[in-house]
């Protein structure tokens, strides 16, 4: 397995480095003209209800899927410094509350390195999750999702 | 016994069948071929991750189908991956729509 779980919890991380400057990276992942464009994988419409980029604003966009149920992502901003960091607190409606997102970018020049982290709630947490049977709750969102992505 | 998610992984070979299987629909032979196990083992294991809700059998002709439930791994932290591959969706989509955004604007300055 890819991932793995370690002690202090359950962190995704993942590297991309893209061939365009820093700004315009940046202003392609704040703004929501553009978010509307790719936050939903190929095409799949967004809507966004609100977009309050300072530091205690809140984000909250919709993806609507075909067969008419909606997922709701909503969070926080915790921490801007532009051009380099945004830390956001994140709510994935059904599937999963309380993550913590980080998204640090780092110019190269004509290449902008971006560093992007999922940080899951504690171990203890997500065991808790488990216990109360998320199960069927995030089983049927998935396989919605799986059955819309490989349409 | 109790036949959950937490049985199914709680074998080593039966790890790594979901890991093989999470990847392609394979056979049950063409599993059994994968280890060095008695065939009789492999049966044993599937039917086990079949009863744990992880794995469907399906009988297609002569031959017998294994899927994998990606629902079912969900729990046994294993989800991880699932965000991971959401997460990669997503990024790909940015990165897609960041170089058409490129493009455009380097069209518009010329």
């Amino acid at each position: 397995m890819k991932a793995k779980n370690s002690a202090s919890g359950a962190v995704v991380t993942m590297e991309r480095t893209f061939n365009a400057p820093l700004k315009l990276v940046w202003e392609a992942w704040i703004d929501p003209q553009h978010i509307s464009q790719w936050w939903g994988p190929q095409g799949m419409e967004t809507t966004i209800l609100s977009h309050d980029f300072k530091v205690g604003g809140t984000w909250k966009y919709s993806m609507q899927m075909p067969d008419g149920n909606a997922f709701i992502s909503e969070g926080i901003y915790q921490e801007i410094v532009t051009f380099e960091k945004i830390i956001t607190s994140a709510d994935f409606k059904p599937m999963t509350q309380g993550v913590e997102l980080q998204m640090l970018f780092e110019s190269l020049g004509e290449e902008t390195k971006f560093t992007f982290k999922v940080i899951h709630a504690s171990e203890a947490y997500r065991i808790e999750q488990e216990k109360m049977g998320i199960y069927n709750g995030w089983g049927s969102v998935f396989d919605r999702l799986a059955t819309f992505l490989s349409a | 016994m109790r036949r959950d998610i937490f049985q199914a992984i709680a074998d080593p070979v039966r790890r790594e069948i979901i890991e093989i299987v999470s990847e392609e629909r394979l056979t049950v032979n063409e599993i059994a071929d994968r280890f060095d196990i008695s065939r009789p083992a492999i049966s044993k294991h599937l039917k086990i991750l079949e009863e744990c809700d992880t794995i469907v059998i399906r009988q297609e002709g002569r031959t017998r189908f294994c899927e994998i439930k990606a629902e079912s791994l969900i729990p046994a932290s294993l989800w991880l991956d699932q965000y991971r591959k959401l997460w990669e969706d997503r990024l790909d989509s940015f990165e897609q729509y960041l170089l058409e955004l490129k493009s455009k604007k380097e069209k518009d300055e010329s």
